[in-house]
């Protein structure tokens, strides 16, 4: 009995297994197991397809790889769109962000990548610098002068993308410096506070608002500022940029130094550490996520919110259900001590897309692809992938584009596509969004005023060999050191020695590096 | 039975109770906290912090977890990699276990040493995938069942139970002409069912979490478990990015519908371990061994 | 159940080939359970392992393995001149004591503790109460721990407050950082781990009990003469196996509490490997560190077993 009995299970899980490999998606377009999908053969290799012979020509078939930064993959509404108004038979693989890089690095290591591939932000792009050195990627530099509306893309910041010179890829853009304040207004009102235009003036409010009751409740349960544990994208970098301290690296005498060998980066650590000691911020920040820094700020016990003002808009919506007599306003353009105004700019892109030679066969195909990627410079596709349908997710008042009140359509249909869309407003055409909380509409005129005094990063194009090595990890020295001075934990002695222990372990090579190409 | 009447035993049965009760009420807060929160609005959550009693009664958040047809669908695939998955592991484990458990098997020490090996060294990633890829198990259901076939920590856990039944057992059993397989399926399963059991969930526990295997083997994201939508929402909405960048463009979704997600996720596969429970019973072993 | 210490087989097992010959005959149906099992681990595990070659080489993702540079000992080399190396070695070796020590002994306690409720249905209540947290990530107890732990609001320390104490600083400051892990560990895990001592416990014979009570013996006795010993084979398996994580911890759970306060005893393994190696592409740096850590855990399982032998366990292998 137990001779076949054993047979039977063993004929049982071999099925199990055969149905189960059986169960597969026949997905048989996914780039990902064979490498390169050939694009229909036409006769002509040159640029865009008119879209007065749509019928003529074969859809051109594209498979992209990309980072999924909402909670689902959006389902095909907005792809059969792109696909009608490109002439493409599109394939969007969507991985999630987190995980990108891991996904990116195991497809990339065997070969798989499709003919289109986003990387997730900068950093994964410093990574991919050795991949791109070595021919891994089509250089489309040559090529854009044929495509008119790739031509559009800003000068600026595809030089911030060039690798040894070299264009390799399209960038997703972003404005270049959208920090500033979102504070309660009604609180600073009720103070008879004026609008803080200089730094001394908004660690005021900060001391203000912690001490001065301003909800007037007569209870002690409110505090000025709310951080985080992050010193680029909470509120320290930008309160330094106020001082005008250069954005990572600056000139000094002639040569490039690191942002926090400055005078003014230690005054900004003054700066917030008068503000922690006053009590006027959370005593945890350094552990604070971002989570609960933006609930310090909606439960309304904070006042005000250094980052992203673009942030408003759900700050906003969360605070008024707890506190409904809120009113919020942005600010930006802050004054130094001397009367400086500066904000520190990211380099006008936050990710790129490649174009694996592995995945793409020949020129022929190269140009079909960045035809797709011309017509997505356009209003039509542009507005398509970032708005969506005009009538159902949006309707244009204004010229602008404003959302409607559909928001679980939007976020489901139409959010996944928004951070694939190349360049910009100002060079793609589509619309801007259209804003109703008047901070919001502040916050939009604050963003482009910051771009007039907005410091660039100089080593933004440039390499350093140790940088790539072993900077991200030299850095937590100074991150840690930054900390401890704001806590005072260590004093200016301290930071200095941290200044040398960064420099001694490799922080010097790396300087050496970056004026070295700095120089050319 | 004789019951234990003497005061020692008694105060210490208080003691015993008293104090696993408070034990479990320090687990269970939290998790009546995430369930609390995920029937509240996440406007309440930032002004409460930490809630067990919502005053603010809303289904708010589920409405939006299961308003897409993505969350079905990958509760699907979950319960279906689990259960197929769970099966297979099982059979396979026991096998192995029963087989590296008699102690006249020779080889077994090397055998046993060979898997233990693999408990501390790891090939990584990216070869891992290529074996996985190179056996076209990709964008298949089986690339998340067959490389986690066996657990050796499982394995070594079963063996271990499966060597404290007494040989006498198998001895009596080899004489009455049963094979190898026949003892096994028919003796030991059966006198093992704690073990088994406890075996079983810890299976099902991993298949039920799949996460990054589902990224890196399943291209299409119709396949993808329900691990990879839990953790698209809770990862994006701690604010916890493993890169540095990225700011600005993602606002942390609602808490209530983060809330609502984990509910969702970890209901399932909690309510497995009451079922097993019952398995638990003691004395199995009763009568076997007398006579 | 006694742990059976007597090895009938060795006993008679004596090493001429007919007699080897005879026995793999008879165990041939044992070989063929084994054997699908051991292919898994071949072919999952093993060929897998040709990998870790790349922590000899300058590996690049794109030039593949066999294009990759080799480098030798480098990685290595990093490793060990690194300034921090010895006190992030100090820190993981620490927080391995405070598991071993704090965390590993709870859930037989538990276990124990649970197998003496005489009402069945708190039995399985408790239990399930207690395994709850297994299943919540680190990701959401490190933020509920936070909003508990905060100095800017929260309960614990609002009730510190109100008890006239001073303010603890729990998230940042170095001293509560071990402290707090090892609690969250406890809480998270020590329910979990009853799951496979209450199986074990199952197995024990209720007449040895009654036995026990006839003859006089009251509770404590009963545990110590009775219950342990039925799970001393499974506190030793899972005593060893646990010594070969020696410097595996959860790397999840550190990151999230590690911040630029308390680097100083947090930083642990796993973390630099984060910072130093995967979050810049650094394959080859974090596989050879993976070396490292699998060599120590080695030689600890090898020790351990040994020593485990001594005593009169089975041991692992």
């Amino acid at each position: 009995m137990n001779k076949k009995g054993f047979a039977i299970l063993l004929g049982t899980v071999m099925s199990l297994s055969m149905m189960l490999s059986a169960c597969s998606s026949n997905n048989n377009s996914n780039a990902a197991n064979n490498g390169g999908n050939p694009s229909t053969p036409t006769t002509s290799a040159d640029a865009s397809p008119e879209a007065t012979e749509p019928a003529k020509e074969e859809p051109t078939k594209i498979t992209i790889m990309l980072p999924l930064n909402v909670a689902q993959t959006p389902p095909d509404t907005i792809k059969n769109e792109i696909e009608k108004l490109t002439n493409t038979k599109l394939t969007y693989q969507f991985f999630p962000a987190d995980t990108y890089e891991d996904k990116l690095n195991t497809t990339l290591a065997t070969g798989g990548l499709p003919e289109v591939t986003y990387l997730k932000n900068q950093a994964t792009f410093v990574q991919m610098k050795g991949a791109i050195r070595d021919g891994q990627f089509w250089e489309i530099g040559p090529y854009l002068a044929e495509f008119p509306n790739l031509n559009k893309l800003k000068p600026l910041i595809l030089n911030n993308t060039k690798v040894d010179g070299k264009l390799y890829s399209l960038y997703i853009g972003r404005p270049l410096a959208r920090q500033g304040i979102i504070y309660r207004k009604d609180w600073a009102d009720h103070l008879g506070l004026k609008t803080p235009e200089t730094v001394d003036e908004v660690i005021a409010m900060a001391k203000a608002f912690t001490d001065q009751d301003p909800d007037g409740d007569k209870k002690a349960n409110t505090i000025g500022l709310a951080d985080r544990n992050d010193l680029i994208y909470g509120a320290f970098k930008t309160l330094a940029s106020w001082y005008a301290t250069p954005n990572n690296w600056g000139e000094k005498d002639g040569e490039l130094q690191p942002d926090f060998t400055f005078p003014q980066y230690t005054a900004a650590m003054d700066a917030m550490k008068q503000i922690h000691d006053a009590g006027a911020m959370n005593k945890d920040f350094a552990a604070t996520s971002k989570t609960d820094q933006i609930s310090l700020f909606t439960s309304g016990k904070a006042g005000l919110y250094i980052g992203s003002m673009s942030d408003v808009d759900s700050l906003n919506k969360d605070l008024i259900k707890n506190v409904p007599n809120a009113v919020v306003d942005t600010l930006a353009l802050i004054k130094g001590p001397n009367g400086e105004q500066a904000t520190w700019a990211i380099p006008g892109y936050n990710n790129v897309v490649l174009f694996p030679k592995s995945a793409i066969k020949d020129e022929a195909e190269l140009k079909k692809i960045l035809a797709f990627f011309d017509k997505q410079m356009t209003p039509e596709v542009a507005n398509m992938m970032f708005w969506g349908i005009e009538g159902t997710h949006y309707t244009v008042e204004d010229g602008k584009a404003k959302v409607t009140d559909n928001s679980d359509l939007i976020e489901r249909e139409v959010k996944g596509y928004k951070d694939s869309v190349i360049g910009e407003t100002e060079t793609n055409g589509m619309y801007e969004g259209f804003y109703s909380l008047p901070a919001r509409i502040h916050a939009e005129e604050f963003t482009k005023e910051n771009e007039k005094i907005a410091i660039m990063d100089p080593t933004a194009a440039l390499d350093s060999a140790t940088y790539t090595e072993k900077g991200v990890e030299l850095q937590t020295i100074i991150t840690d050191a930054t900390y401890k001075y704001i806590y005072g934990e260590i004093d200016r002695a301290g930071f200095e020695k941290a200044i040398a222990d960064w420099k001694k372990r490799g922080g010097d090579k790396i300087i050496e590096e970056f004026n070295a190409v700095y120089k050319k | 039975m004789i019951q234990d009447r003497t005061i020692g035993s008694r105060l210490f049965g208080i003691a015993n109770f008293t104090l696993l009760a408070i034990f479990s009420l320090a687990t269970v807060l939290p998790f009546i906290h995430v369930v609390a929160g995920s029937l509240t609005t996440s406007a309440e959550m930032a002004v409460k912090k930490f809630i067990i009693f919502p005053t603010d009664i809303s289904f708010e958040a589920y409405r939006f977890v299961f308003s897409t047809n993505t969350i079905f669908r990958s509760i699907a695939v979950s319960i279906g990699v689990t259960l197929v998955g769970t099966a297979f592991s099982m059979l396979v484990t026991s096998m192995m276990a029963y087989g590296l458990s008699r102690r006249d098997l020779d080889g077994r020490k090397f055998l046993m040493f060979m898997v233990v090996f693999t408990m501390l060294f790891n090939g990584g990633l990216i070869p891992t995938f290529l074996v996985v890829k190179e056996l076209h198990l990709i964008d298949s259901y089986a690339a998340l069942i067959l490389p986690l076939t066996i657990s050796a920590f499982n394995m070594i856990i079963l063996r271990n139970f499966f060597q404290n039944i007494p040989e006498g057992l198998e001895e009596s059993a080899k004489m009455d002409g049963c094979s190898d397989f026949g003892i096994l399926f028919r003796i030991v399963l059966p006198l093992s069912m704690p073990a088994i059991a406890t075996i079983s969930l810890f299976y099902a526990v991993t298949y039920w979490n799949t996460y990054l295997n589902a990224i890196l083997y399943l291209n299409d994201s119709k396949m993808w478990p329900i691990q990879v939508l839990l953790r698209q929402i809770v990862v994006l909405a701690s604010g916890f990015d493993y890169s540095s960048s990225l700011d600005g463009a993602v606002p942390p979704p609602d808490q209530a519908v983060k809330m609502a997600v984990i509910v969702v996720a970890t209901l399932p596969i909690l309510l497995v371990y009451p079922f097993l429970q019952k398995h638990f019973a003691k004395g199995a072993l009763l009568g076997s061994i007398k006579g | 159940m006694r742990e059976v210490t007597i090895r009938p087989a060795q006993l008679q097992a004596p090493r001429t080939g007919r007699e080897i010959g005879r026995r793999l005959r008879r165990n041939i149906w044992l070989y063929v359970m084994v054997l699908p099992g051991l292919l898994y681990f071949l072919i999952f595990k093993y060929a897998p392992m040709l990998g870790l070659i790349i922590a000899f080489q300058d590996f690049k993702p794109f030039k593949g393995i066999s294009g990759s540079e080799w480098v030798g000992l480098d990685h290595f080399h990093r490793l060990f001149t690194e300034p921090d190396f010895l006190n992030i070695l100090t820190n993981t070796l620490i927080l391995f004591g405070f598991n071993i020590l704090f965390y590993f002994p709870v859930p037989i306690v538990l276990a124990l503790m649970l197998n003496e409720l005489r009402l069945h249905a708190f039995k399985r209540l408790f239990q399930t109460l207690i395994y709850l947290p297994h299943f919540m990530s680190w990701v959401i107890i490190v933020s509920i721990s936070y909003v508990m732990l905060t100095m800017d609001g929260g309960i614990v320390n609002a009730v510190l407050e109100e008890l006239g104490l001073a303010k603890i600083n729990f998230l940042l400051s170095p001293e509560w950082f071990r402290p707090t892990y090892i609690i969250q560990v406890i809480w998270r895990e020590a329910g979990w781990g009853t799951i496979i001592y209450l199986a074990a416990m199952a197995a024990i014979d209720p007449q040895l009990y009654e036995a026990a009570r006839m003859d006089g013996a009251g509770r404590i006795h009963q545990i110590w003469h009775i219950t342990l010993p039925a799970i001393r084979s499974v506190i030793i398996v899972l005593l060893i196996l646990k010594i070969g994580d020696v410097l595996e911890l959860g790397f999840e759970h550190v990151y999230l509490l590690l911040n630029s306060m308390n680097r100083d005893v947090a930083e642990i393994i796993d973390t630099y490997v984060y910072t130093a190696g995967l979050k810049q592409g650094k394959f080859s740096y974090s596989t050879a560190i993976g070396l490292f850590k699998s060599f120590v855990g080695l030689a600890m399982v090898i020790a351990a077993n040994k020593l485990s032998k001594k005593f009169g366990s089975e041991g692992i292998y």
